[in-house]
């Protein structure tokens, strides 16, 4: 942050000299007109430059704080699960009052689009986090709409609504898809075979979602490589599901537990 | 779940669709664009003025098709408020492409570089619906700066040994100028660091058009002192 306000301090320290038009300042050292400009775009440059680096550690923080609450949730038990959950809710909403206000507040017209990929991985965790605890609580997928419902209060620069987009909320659901696998599996190795069956569910419809989707310009690779991840998630969960089916009936609760943890080390 | 699939299939297909036509106009300008490159080319072994003259009206020529091209990708854009960079990458190297055909005509007709707003305003694009972008008009330069090494090597093979001059003037003027942008690791960086070759190109011809005095007016001020 210092670095940057020095920069930007250089960026403004040249604007007295550059402007060129107070005779005092251009008799000393007369600026061609070529310069003259340049130095106009120059300070148009480190101004975007500026704005992109802001939005880069926004997007971080934005990152680092929808990883704390996925994490607060993969810890959810039976014995805390309303508390650990009322506390995910709150920390991401402390998130979207926070640090994606401050990632808004960056943008205004054009800005949206331009900057997109400074900002986008902060946005797709923080859908990944929001749907995540939308499914442990309610075993649902959380809507692009409501999402942005809930960012009603959240202005961009320019006081228009701070809006999620399709790709980065497509993405991020696209991780969601891992978060669900890892709950399904460790549900199943604590003894729950049927979180399992949930979760199949859920990622088989989203993975069928996402096959009609054609694929998403913005993010070509990104979007190729989670089509990918998530029928492995889905397979993963399937298996699961198959063996709580073939061989849960073989064993008394209390093994089932063993034999899961097992077969979930293996395949994660 | 599945009717918001539903929503986001039909709304990409849309954004789809809208490539499509962007690609569709992109296509046509491409066209222009080398059409209009070509045309330009003759600029290297015009021998009279008058020639050098008819090759350049004839390279102006194509700006209207260029300014409807233009308009159109302007006309696609103004619907959707705010996406210009969503679709940027469809027109970026096209217009890398045109900065450099209209500022190389502009600099031959007038030895001045074309500046950004002049280039918008050539095109016919307003600023608020559709500008050109920074970067790309930086880009954009660079390239003249590519193309003049080999203009001054055939101007003085046809004779004319004063353009070496003109060309190392312009070019350091224009080399330092890039040289107070701040500028990041990107594609642009990549250009520019490209130009200083094409000065010490221009200055090496410029060094052999002077030791053999062929300029005609040995105490015209050294541009390098800039």
């Amino acid at each position: 942050m210092e670095l940057q306000e020095d920069v930007g301090g250089r960026a403004f320290g040249k604007k007295p000299r550059t402007m060129g038009i107070s005779p005092v300042q251009t008799s000393s050292h007369e600026m061609s007109p070529l310069h003259a400009k340049f130095q106009e775009i120059g300070r148009e440059l480190d101004v975007m430059n500026e704005k992109r680096e802001r939005l880069v550690k926004a997007s971080r923080d934005v990152t680092i704080h929808s990883k704390k609450v996925i994490f607060a949730v993969h810890r959810i038990s039976a014995l805390n699960k309303a508390a650990t959950l009322e506390q995910a809710e709150r920390d991401l909403n402390a998130v979207r009052n926070n640090q994606v206000t401050r990632l808004a507040r960056e943008l205004q017209g054009n800005d949206y689009w331009k900057f997109r990929r400074a900002f986008s991985p902060g946005m797709q965790e923080f859908v990944e986090a929001a749907t995540t605890v939308e499914f442990v609580k309610n075993g649902r997928l959380l809507t692009l709409e409501e999402l942005n419902r809930s960012f009603f209060d959240i202005k961009d620069a320019a006081k228009q609504p701070f809006e999620v987009s399709i790709p980065d909320y497509i993405l991020g659901v696209g991780d969601l898809t891992g978060e669900l696998m890892r709950l399904a599996v460790s549900g199943v190795a604590a003894g729950q075979p049927g979180a399992a069956t949930a979760v199949c569910i859920m990622i088989r419809g989203l993975y069928e979602g996402f096959s009609m989707l054609p694929a998403l310009h913005e993010n070509l690779r990104d979007w190729r490589m989670k089509s990918d991840t998530m029928l492995q998630s889905l397979v993963k969960v399937e298996t699961a599901c198959y063996n709580v089916h073939v061989r849960g009936s073989e064993y008394p609760p209390e093994m089932l537990a063993g034999d899961f943890e097992y077969s979930g080390d293996d395949q994660s | 779940m599945e009717m918001q699939f539903e929503a986001f299939r039909s709304q990409l297909e849309e954004s789809g669709a809208v490539r499509e036509r962007i690609r569709a106009v992109i296509s046509e300008l491409d066209n222009v664009v080398r059409v209009m490159q070509a045309s330009l080319l003759p600029v290297h072994h015009a021998t009279t003025q008058q020639a050098a003259k008819e090759v350049l009206n004839k390279a102006k020529s194509y700006i209207p098709q260029l300014q409807k091209l233009y308009s159109q990708l302007a006309e696609i854009i103004r619907d959707r408020p705010g996406q210009y960079y969503r679709y940027h990458d469809h027109w970026r190297n096209q217009t890398h492409t045109v900065v450099f055909l209209l500022s190389f005509v502009h600099w031959l007709d007038t030895q001045l570089l074309l500046s950004h707003s002049e280039v918008e305003t050539l095109l016919g694009v307003k600023p608020e619906e559709f500008s050109i972008d920074i970067e790309d008009y930086l880009i954009g330069l660079c390239n003249i700066s590519s193309e003049l090494p080999r203009y001054v090597v055939n101007r003085v093979t046809a004779g004319d040994y004063e353009c070496p001059r003109q060309v190392s003037a312009f070019l350091s003027d224009l080399f330092s100028a890039f040289r107070i942008l701040n500028l990041r690791n990107d594609l642009l960086r990549k250009r520019f660091d490209g130009l200083k070759y094409d000065l010490k190109k221009v200055e090496e011809v410029l060094y052999d058009v002077k030791i053999r005095g062929l300029l005609s007016n040995q105490a015209a001020p050294k541009p390098m002192e800039s």
